[in-house]
């Protein structure tokens, strides 16, 4: 959460900083809110434009530089219409892109459309490196992981082994002198050695000691074949968070066989080339707001290209390119004894991906949230209510059990979720 | 004072046999392999290793394998790079599409997921052969067979197409004749393809015959109609059915009858009455109210003595006197008098391949004025167009050295025609196209892989105005293969693909009608005309007379034998595939065999037994046989109630040596018994020095024993009798109580689960309907993931079969009949074992009854089998540590142990290639779990069906239509024997079976409550 946060502030930070300090430099002043812009861009006009380079149509950086206010206008609301009226830029640019027709927004407002050329101006001077004052909030943000248990096991072992040698010396400088020898206890305290010597002690710490081993024991075998946290190194470093999390693509769009089949679906790179063949990376940026391969293309997302045989500096795919599929190391896994349902609970059950997949939308690498076992799959069925309300299936059978339980809960147990069957066959 | 009783365990201790004082003896039946499992014992006494060491390596290996199972595998997870549309990974796609392959025709739907066909289902909506045999839904193992031919072969090395074709060119350039052989073709583009080539190139000769031959009944027709071709049958319209030595529940002339001969099994006043007269038992005689046993000579004097006994009554003219025995005589006089009385709805079905014998059949068919109606020449069948006078000459003339290239398409002539491999050396350059290196391919000069139907297009007219597709569903499996319709249109140096030709030829005739190609690719069928015009039957006097004359000179002899195909095995072109070798066989229930069928009194004059073994297997003596000069050795017998007396019954199908790992040197071939491809003949049958041959039959009792296990009523009794109350003829058990007579669900100590809410699952099986052709068992093979575990398994009853047929005959002896003539109790009961001398019989289908009080649930120490609300009892065999107690507290005996690793284990199970082969494990379901060795399985009722039904009618948000969901057993029945559905759901089919008054749960004295019921058995005898 504190990573997402910070990167927000960061990006509000600088936009804020490059909006006071930024000078104009195009041909005229837009009066234009660029954070504004910079959303309607994304929202509308990112998928055939960029700021820097040509995509399916022409890089938009420089457009003020090129085009009059006026004329941006009318085209970007109806460029058939301007087209239609004889205008030989309008002409001359369609014929450019070989005739291909942009559509039309009549449902941008002027200050909408000054928005959007307030950002493509300050979004064109972004590549320069960010004033460095922002950086500051970012750097806390760097992942800890947390090393005190083994050092104190490390350490407390280490001092032992120091007051053990001490003794020894201790020991060895009495013999030499001629002195009866002592250990630790003839040097304690009095208390220390009543207590320690004294048997109800010595019971209740055998007790203590047993009983906590036990339990650990009993937790460590507990967890055998469970594989809570694993976070194997997937062979792109796909990022749910950004996907998911920051840019908001429903989980349905890239999994979408989980409304309809037992498999949730990894997606086929041809779903990812349905956005990534107009994003290939060079964007990105890192916490500090620099681009992080220097305005390059992502090199994950070159292995998107390099799995369908896409070439991006022609903008087509390679004629008879010998496709390889990713392979992905699969996370969560069921024993084949267990037939789990993505349909089921997607679909029918309307239970949330986060229930079993935890928040996945903040994950950056992605890991098994759940420990899958079967207590937690069974429990789960105690307690969640069946859509007995709102899906037809359940009509005649939602009077019987109302008949049958009256106003307590439809929980998935009490249509028969508990059976071995279900699941096992 | 305590009595001297003694009491025997059973009727063979009281006997006295040696085999139970013997099994008394000692717990295991066999011999435990101690030397086997430890290796030899001496060398074990010198070994060095000492207790101690011995369990140090065990407690160092149990720790180091517990430790390596601590580390979870990396799963890979691989996706499409471009997913195809019209694909979703877990969801099933259907396609439909037509089998064919020379033998039988059946229109079906391919289920595919992810792009692997795993499962055939009857195409429903086709008004032709839309249902599926054993061996229809048997073929999608096949696809997956690894003993298929990969690459093009020329004098046994492998080559590459071009240069193949370019040999097969410069041959047929040279050749002064050619000729082209093949099985039956039904479709019109191949025939259109033939003929193009023909007349292009006239020194091409085009041969069609079947491995068992139908030429002599297509002869008859050829003369009758002037077309060689069959006519189809309404068998629906069929009140009184008379067959003579003709299986026709199995298939009629290509055709599929049983949904028809279904309809009329309904009990009511409109059942059929069906008459059998045969030398084999077969399933239709299994079936019939009436069957008479006939030697194989007298079949055709049968129809003879029918024609004159009709011919009588009617005014017409006799024919000359059959030769019969009396038994026939008066049953003939029956049949004649019930055929009369349903003119225009009766049948007389021949099953002779003989001229004479299908012409007298036409005769007594159009007497019966059943011609147009029950007999449908306008109809005809073009499934079995063999000739073999043609291809008797074409053997002449290879042998001759006139045949310069022979071109063999999918057909194993060097198998099936005992003089082919000798006439084969007399041919210059021979050609096959074949799925796998067969017999005839071994002994070809070039062989080129043929594609499995799943893999290619073809059309198909098996009927009159009936036009079938084949499409493919997978991309060839191995792509150096191709259709052998390509390869011929190669060799005829014809350019384009097939499905290009195909589509050419079939558009006019399609668009002319309104059908779109992607209607006709969608539905896998269509109603089409493609010439051929209704052919008056001309029959006149002399024919019948000259025909008469035939069968009134046909010799019998002493002993004969019979030929016929398995239900499994068909004419053993299939071989090759384990789930239908080890399908038992209906009638006989041996299964990985083929054997000499012989009556009981045959056997005893011949001295030739079967004996039962201690663990619970069968030996057979072994005899030798010697028909037309040639001879068969070490054939064993199995002596079969209802075989008739002199005559032997013996499977084509077997005895191949060039099949397949599955198939090899299973039985013997039947073929090389046969001159000409007569399918009876006299025989001289010896017995046999050999060893003992042991059989893999898993039913040796053949009879109920008195005991009310399949009920069955007369049509009579059923429709005037009461069947509840007083001498009612389906009465529940009772228990006389305190509380007076109590039915076994009222007199039970467990507690009812509620089976009001919501589904409940329940099965009724109609006895009147099952005919036991065990399509079902293959069905269930498919769908579940049961294991093949070969013939020395089943052996010892380890067979996995979820659904079996239990087959009983009739005995003479019953409770009435011991009253009537003072037979004692324990003659009684031991002539009660015995089958009858003229045996009827029943087919009982049994899997999991799915009791809703069931024994196995609560003898499970661990809970492994539990119950669920609607009415499925459950197995969880990730739970099961294999006590086995559930199977020996089950009354119905359906469960079954995983005594192996039938998976993963190619050193012991190999032919169970479904599990042990990459390619093979393809067929198997993804919805279904694999067993693992050690747990227990049992039919699960489909749940993976149910379930799946469920969530369909749940993800469209409304309720579950009745039929949506079936059992895999249930949608293979083409008869609607079995019905699958909710019973709570009031207007489904199965409500109403429940509330039939035929309905019976088996053993209902147990008090278990099935979800599973039967329907009685109603026989309709005169």
């Amino acid at each position: 959460m504190r990573n997402i946060l910070s990167t927000r502030v960061l990006k509000v930070v600088a936009t804020l900083l490059i909006a006071v300090f930024s000078a104009p430099l195009s041909a005229y002043d837009v009066e234009g809110d660029a954070a504004n812009g910079k959303s309607l861009f994304n929202a509308n006009c990112a998928s055939c434009h960029k700021l820097d380079k040509k995509l399916v149509g022409p890089a938009l950086g420089d457009v003020t530089e090129r085009r009059e206010l006026d004329w941006l206008l009318s085209w970007i609301k109806d460029n058939a219409a301007l087209r239609a009226s004889g205008d030989a830029d309008a002409i001359a640019i369609f014929e450019e892109y070989n005739g291909s027709v942009m559509t039309a927004f009549p449902q941008l407002s002027d200050q909408d459309i000054y928005d959007i050329l307030a950002y493509t101006i300050e979004g064109n001077q972004k590549a320069a490196p960010v004033v460095a004052g922002a950086s500051g909030a970012a750097v806390a943000a760097a992942p800890e992981k947390d090393y005190s248990v083994p050092v104190i096991i490390g350490l407390s072992l280490f001092l032992a082994f120091l007051i053990s040698i001490l003794y020894t010396v201790k020991n060895t400088l009495k013999v030499v002198k001629g002195d009866p020898t002592s250990n630790f206890l003839d040097d304690a305290g009095f208390w220390t050695r009543t207590v320690v010597k004294s048997q109800p002690f010595i019971v209740i710490a055998i007790i203590v000691v047993s009983v906590t081993l036990l339990q650990q024991t009993y937790y460590g075998l507990m967890s055998v074949g469970m594989s809570t946290g694993y976070q194997p190194e997937q062979p792109i470093a796909f990022s749910h968070k950004v996907h998911a999390g920051e840019n908001q693509v429903d989980c349905n769009y890239c999994h979408s066989s989980a409304r309809h089949s037992a498999s949730s679906g990894i997606p086929s790179t041809n779903v990812c080339m349905n956005c990534h063949m107009y994003i290939d990376g060079s964007e990105i940026t890192d916490e500090r707001g620099n681009l992080k391969y220097d305005g390059e293309r992502s090199p994950e997302i070159a292995k998107i290209y390099a799995a369908i045989g896409w070439n991006p500096e022609e903008r087509a795919y390679i004629e008879d390119y010998e496709q390889k599929a990713v392979k992905w190391i699969r996370i969560h896994n069921l024993p084949d004894l267990a037939y789990f349902n993505h349909a089921q609970h997607v679909k029918a059950g309307q239970v949330e991906c986060q229930t079993c997949h935890g928040p996945i939308e903040e994950m950056e690498e992605v890991y098994q949230h759940a420990d899958l076992s079967m207590g937690w799959c069974i429990n789960c069925h105690r307690e969640t209510k069946v859509q007995v309300e709102t899906n037809g299936y359940y009509a005649g059978l939602h009077e019987q059990l109302k008949e049958k339980y009256g106003d307590e809960p439809i929980t998935v147990e009490k249509i028969g979720g508990l059976e071995c069957g279900k699941c096992h066959y | 004072m305590a009595e001297q009783k003694q009491y025997w365990k059973g009727m063979a201790e009281l006997d006295g046999s040696v085999s139970t004082s013997e099994l008394g003896k000692k717990e295991f039946p066999g011999e435990i392999p101690m030397e086997d499992f430890l290796g030899d014992a001496q060398s074990l006494e010198n070994g060095s290793t000492s207790r101690r060491d011995f369990l140090k390596y065990l407690g160092f290996s149990t720790a180091a394998a517990t430790m390596a199972a601590c580390e979870a595998p990396i799963i890979e997870s691989i996706p499409y790079v471009v997913k195809p549309d019209e694909l979703i990974p877990g969801v099933p796609s259907y396609y439909a599409s037509s089998f064919y392959d020379g033998h039988d025709f059946a229109s079906v739907l391919i289920k595919t997921r992810e792009g692997r066909p795993i499962k055939l289902e009857p195409n429903t909506d086709s008004p032709f052969n839309g249902g599926t045999n054993a061996r229809v839904q048997g073929s999608v193992l096949s696809l997956y067979d690894n003993g298929r031919l990969k690459e093009p072969m020329k004098g046994g090395e492998a080559t590459d197409q071009a240069a193949f074709d370019t040999e097969v060119r410069s041959k047929l350039d040279a050749a002064n004749r050619v000729v082209v052989l093949a099985h039956s073709v039904s479709s019109p583009s191949y025939k259109k393809m033939m003929s193009e080539w023909i007349s292009a190139n006239p020194n091409v000769g085009f041969i069609q015959y079947d491995s068992v031959d139908h030429s002599g009944k297509l002869d008859a027709w050829e003369q009758m109609t002037g077309v060689r071709a069959m006519p189809s049958v309404d068998m629906a319209s069929a009140r009184v059915i008379v067959a003579v030595g003709s299986d026709f529940l199995s298939s009629l002339n290509g055709q599929s009858v049983s949904k028809g001969y279904a309809v009329r099994r309904e009990p009511g006043k409109d059942m059929s009455r069906h008459y059998q007269f045969e030398s084999n038992m077969s399933l239709a005689g299994a079936n019939a109210d009436h069957r008479v046993r006939v030697k194989a000579s007298e079949q055709a004097q049968v129809l003879l003595a029918l024609y004159n006994e009709i011919a009588a009554k009617t005014g017409g003219s006799p024919l000359n006197k059959a030769k019969l025995g009396t038994a026939a005589k008066s049953m003939i006089g029956q049949a004649a008098q019930d055929l009369l009385g349903a003119r225009g709805a009766s049948l007389v079905i021949n099953g002779v391949n003989d001229a004479s014998a299908e012409m007298l059949a036409a005769g007594i068919n159009r007497m019966l004025e059943n011609e147009g109606r029950t007999v449908r020449m306008d109809e005809r069948l073009y499934i079995r167009n063999g000739n073999e006078a043609a291809l008797q000459s074409l053997i002449k003339d290879m042998k001759a050295g006139a045949v310069d290239v022979l071109i063999m398409d999918r057909v194993n002539p060097v198998y099936d025609r005992a003089e082919f491999a000798e006439a084969l050396e007399g041919v210059a350059y021979s050609v096959c196209l074949t799925d796998r290196m067969d017999e005839t391919a071994k002994l070809s000069d070039a062989v080129f892989p043929s594609t499995h139907y799943m893999e290619s297009w073809s059309d198909q007219m098996p009927k009159d105005g009936f036009l079938g597709l084949t499409q493919p569903v997978i991309r060839p499996l191995f792509p150096a293969s191709r259709p052998a319709e390509e390869s011929l249109m190669a060799f005829a140096g014809m350019s384009g693909t097939y499905y290009d030709y195909i589509k050419k030829h079939l558009s006019p005739t399609l668009s002319s009608r309104g059908i779109s190609w992607s209607k006709m690719v969608h539905d896998g069928f269509a109603a089409v005309e493609m010439g051929g015009s209704a052919g008056d039957m001309s029959l006149d006097g002399a024919q019948l007379a000259q025909a008469a004359a035939a069968v009134g000179a046909m010799k019998a002899s002493e002993y004969e034998i019979a030929f016929y195909e398995k239900e499994g095995m068909g004419t053993g072109s299939m071989s090759n595939n384990p789930w239908l070798q080890e399908m038992p066989d209906p009638i006989t229930r041996t299964s990985w065999d083929n054997y000499l069928t012989m009556s009981p009194a045959d056997a005893l004059s011949l001295g030739v037994t079967n004996s039962h073994q201690q663990d619970g297997s069968m030996k057979g003596t072994k005899v030798n046989i010697e028909v037309n000069g040639a001879s068969l050795n070490d054939v064993p017998v199995l002596i079969q109630p209802g075989q008739a007396q002199g005559t032997f019954g013996l499977a084509v199908g077997y005895g191949r040596t060039d099949a397949g790992k599955a198939g090899n040197g299973i039985g013997h071939n039947a073929y090389a018994l046969m001159k000409d491809a007569g399918m009876w003949a006299g025989a001289k049958v010896t017995a046999s020095d050999a060893e003992e041959h042991e059989f893999a039959c898993i039913q040796l009792h053949h009879t109920m024993m008195g005991r009310q296990i399949v009920k069955e009523v007369g049509l009579e009794t059923f429709l005037n009798e009461p069947a509840k109350g007083k001498g009612g003829w389906n009465n529940r058990t009772e228990f006389e109580t305190h509380k007076g007579p109590l039915s076994p669900d009222e007199t039970n100590l467990w507690q009812d689960f509620d089976h009001e809410t919501g589904h409940f699952w329940n099965l009724s099986i109609d006895l009147n309907k099952c005919l036991g052709c065990g399509a079902c068992v293959i069905a269930c093979h498919a769908e579940n993931n049961v294991p093949v575990v070969g013939k020395d398994e089943v052996r010892r009853s380890r067979d996995m079969h979820w659904l079996r047929i239990d087959r009983y005959y009739s005995s003479d002896m019953t409770d009435e009949r011991a009253e009537e003539e003072g037979i004692g109790a324990i003659d009684k009961f031991k002539g009660m074992e015995d089958p009858a001398v003229e045996p009827q019989v029943v087919f009982q289908p049994v899997m999991c009854q799915h009791c809703n009080h069931a024994p196995c649930e609560t003898v499970c120490p661990v809970a492994a089998t539990s119950h669920s609300a609607e009415g499925l009892n459950h197995m969880a065999y990730n739970r099961c540590i294999g006590t086995r107690y559930c199977a020996n507290n089950c009354p119905y005996k359906v469960r079954r142990f995983n005594w192996f690793l039938y998976h993963e284990n190619q050193d012991q199970f190999d032919v169970n290639y479904a599990m042990n082969d990459d390619l093979g494990k393809m067929v198997l379901n993804p919805d279904v779990t694999v067993r693992s060795r050690g747990v227990m399985e049992k039919c699960s009722m489909c749940v993976q069906r149910t379930q799946y039904g469920k969530l369909e009618a749940k993800k469209q948000s409304r309720p579950l239509r009745d039929g949506e969901v079936q059992t895999a057993c249930a949608q293979a029945c083409e008869t609607g024997a079995l019905v699958f559905g909710d019973a709570n759901d009031g207007d489904s089919k199965i409500a109403a079976a429940k509330k039939d008054e035929r309905m019976y749960y088996l053993l209902d004295e147990v008090g278990t409550q099935p979800s599973v019921f039967y329907q009685t058995k109603v026989r309709n005898q005169a």
